[in-house]
């Protein structure tokens, strides 16, 4: 008998636009089979898995959602590159039928680097709803590639892609690749004929598009004097017969040819109703209620998490002290168990402190973001976030800061520039995340009461903003504006979700798990060798002088980088009881939470800034948070005496 | 129809619910060539959904697509409003 071992392995993947239930159709292929990594190089997600099917072992790339293969963004970058260079066996787009012409824009481009396709018409149980009859059959044969209508939230139709898709590789079948009109394919031609004697690894009439398209990436593959003269010489005359730029020209074939492909296939009935969308975003995106829900759906879902992730992290911490004794009971108790469990609490507590409120988080957010609320949100708030230089993109990260900075930090990829992700990770990572609301709540909440918090939260959202405009104004480059396709709302489909949370956990944990475990033993073992009471007498300075808190607090600012809410969780712990009031008075209290809350983000979220931006900045950004906390704890401190 | 009927104004000054077909996209080659990834180019007939107050970004839709476009791109869109 035959092993899987020795069956046959086949790489495909899965292109297409974003929204269009790609990722459903990946967790049904893949389920529990993948991992997520980077692109090497690279700061965009790159998710695999495995199955097994008709005898195969197939694996699966899902590749970023992207509208073109022009390479404006990175995404698109990567999608062109991994199709050219690692030439999956198949890919198969994944196509809205209810949006069918916009998503042919991408189909036409796809064909042009010659791979086997399959496309899969997702969402095709929806057409009725909106009016539309599509001729799927007709469609195939005018693409001449297989088109098959899939269900994905119910799992229709997936096997029946695999299944067409493996017979394109016993029985190759030639796509219909798009004609661009006598003039331009004229051009094309007599460039793909002096291309082909270069012999390069490419489609050559893929080429000579890109190159009337002034693809800059394309331009320095080939790099070829006579051929770049005979591409400029190409392009002036055809900007000189059509009076658009040639990009244009192209673009406007292809939106031609693809609306001829659209009606052949599609017939709207008319006199279409308003749909449920519209008359949902006719509340939501209203500029008088529009506000008020959004500012709802973010607190409640912040409350959410908030309850969620404090009654699992208190459950969760109730098994502390049983560990506890049970490793010093097996262990002994000398240096190097001590240095142990340093490294097993800062493990336990990335379980137990940090989980517990990344998971739900992410929950929902997912929720949000696959029922389509997100954009609504962008569509909101654009307008507030230009004067940042960034556009209603970042509220996504921004909101995700609240939660926690590190996945704040993270989510800034979906920003197209650098000075845009840069900005809006500064901003991310300036948000009070979960950790430094205990501290907030904890101190200034019990014992200031809530007005004194909502003050606070208030306090900080000016200082982004103000941090936000200043960064716009002295980083170089200019914003870019907002440019989005507004989905239409979903139902969310929970098990995708939830298995995109288990991942970003995951995710989270093998990214900043290490660091933090070992610079947990390491600030044990400067306490241990009586290192750090020399630090914290070498802060008194500071602590004292200028904050007018307790000398033990430079521990707990220290301790703080690792875990902000260890400022908290150790004051008790030196305190023997949380009663904080007998080791701090009022004013006390509000500067060392707003100095907790400032100083400096934490070490997950510096590793995570410092893997996006490189060191430089990192360490920038972390001294500049530790002197802007220190002068504002300072004035605080001084002006509460008062 | 006689020619002055014709008006030509910006994608950001048409009403809701106004039609109006793209004459020129003003905003640099890169927002140019999103806009026509989309199919949104020179011809393509666009109506405006909605506009966010203070000059915030405006929604538009043309075939099956809804598009949200930053105020500046959008004040830089020539369309041709048929009376």
């Amino acid at each position: 008998m035959k092993s899987s071992r020795t069956s046959p392995q086949i790489t495909i993947a899965l292109v297409g636009q974003a929204n269009v239930g790609k990722s459903v159709i990946f967790n049904f292929l893949t389920g529990m089979h993948q991992h997520i990594g980077n692109w090497p190089g690279k700061t965009v997600e790159k998710a695999k898995g495995t199955l097994f099917f008709d005898g195969y072992t197939i694996d699966v790339i899902d590749l970023p959602g992207i509208y073109s293969l022009a390479t404006f963004s990175i995404e698109e970058l990567i999608t062109r590159q991994f199709i050219l260079e690692q030439k999956p066996d198949f890919i198969i787009q994944v196509v809205d039928a209810t949006h069918l012409e916009r998503n042919l824009l991408l189909t036409l481009q796809l064909l042009e680097l010659e791979v086997p396709m399959v496309l899969a018409l997702n969402q095709a149980d929806l057409l009725p709803k909106h009016g539309i009859t599509l001729d799927y059959l007709k469609l195939s044969s005018i693409l001449n590639i297989p088109v098959v209508p899939t269900e994905a939230i119910y799992g229709k139709g997936i096997d029946d892609v695999l299944k067409k898709g493996l017979t394109l590789i016993t029985a190759p079948q030639r796509a219909t690749l798009l004609n661009y009109g006598q003039e331009v394919e004229q051009e094309i031609s007599t460039l793909t004929a002096a291309l082909t004697p270069l012999n390069l690894p490419y489609p050559n009439r893929w080429l000579a598009i890109k190159l009337l398209e002034k693809d800059k990436e394309v331009k320095e593959i080939i790099n070829h004097e006579a051929i770049r003269q005979e591409t400029q010489n190409a392009i002036s005359r055809l900007e000189k017969i059509h009076g658009h730029g040639c990009e244009i020209i192209i673009a406007a074939e292809r939106c031609q040819a693809v609306y001829h492909v659209t009606t052949k296939v599609t017939t709207i009935s008319s006199g279409q109703k308003p749909t449920l969308s519209d008359k949902i975003d006719n509340v939501i995106c209203n500029k008088f209620f529009g506000y008020p829900i959004l500012i709802g759906i973010t607190a409640f879902l912040l409350c959410f998490v908030f309850i969620v992730g404090n009654m699992t992290s208190t459950f969760l911490e109730s098994f502390f002290p049983l560990i506890h004794s049970c490793y010093y009971h097996w262990l002994g108790n000398h240096f190097l168990t001590h240095l142990g469990w340093a490294g097993i609490e800062s493990l336990l507590g990335i379980l137990t402190l940090v989980i517990p409120y990344i998971a739900p988080f992410y929950f929902m957010l997912y929720l949000l973001e696959n029922s389509g609320y997100l954009s609504r949100a962008a569509f909101l708030t654009d307008n507030l976030m230009h004067k940042l230089g960034i556009h209603g993109k970042a509220f996504v990260p921004l909101l995700l800061g609240y939660g926690c900075n590190v996945n704040g930090c993270l989510a800034c990829r979906i920003m197209e520039t650098y000075r845009e992700r840069l900005i809006t990770a500064v901003l991310a990572t300036s948000v009070p995340c979960s950790a430094v609301t205990i501290i907030i709540l904890g101190l200034v909440g019990k014992y200031m009461g809530l007005w004194w918090v909502l003050g606070l939260y208030f306090g900080n959202f000016l200082f982004v903003l103000a941090l936000g405009k200043l960064l716009n104004k002295t980083l170089p480059g200019k914003s870019v504006e907002l440019i989005m396709v507004m989905p239409n709302y979903h139902f969310p489909h929970l098990k995708t979700a939830l298995i995109q949370t288990w991942f970003k956990a995951k995710e989270f944990f093998v990214l900043a798990g290490p660091i933090i475990i070992i610079v947990g033993i390491i600030i044990q073992a400067l306490y241990l060798s009586g290192i750090l009471n020399v630090m914290i007498s070498f802060l008194k300075p500071i602590t004292v002088n200028w904050l007018g808190l307790p000398e033990t607090v430079g521990i707990l600012l220290i301790f703080g980088i690792l875990r902000k809410e260890l400022i908290l969780i150790l004051l008790a712990t030196l305190l023997g009881n949380t009663d904080f009031s007998n080791v701090l008075s009022l004013p006390q209290m509000l500067t060392l939470t707003v100095v907790s809350m400032l100083y400096i983000p934490c070490i997950s979220t510096m590793v995570a800034f410092q893997k996006e931006f490189g060191w430089k900045k990192m360490l920038v950004l972390s001294a500049g948070k530790i002197a802007f906390a220190l002068l504002i704890g300072g004035i605080i401190a001084k002006i509460m005496i008062l | 129809m006689n020619e002055n009927e014709i008006s030509l104004t910006h994608l950001t000054h048409l009403k809701r619910n106004e039609t109006a077909e793209i004459i020129s996209v003003l905003g640099g080659t890169n927002a140019n060539k999103r806009l026509s990834d989309l199919g949104l180019i020179h011809g393509t007939k666009v109506k405006l959904l909605r506009k966010a107050p203070y000059k915030g970004p405006i929604e538009i839709q043309f075939r099956s697509t809804r598009l949200i476009l930053g105020y500046g791109l959008a004040s830089k869109i020539q369309v041709k409003k048929s009376l």
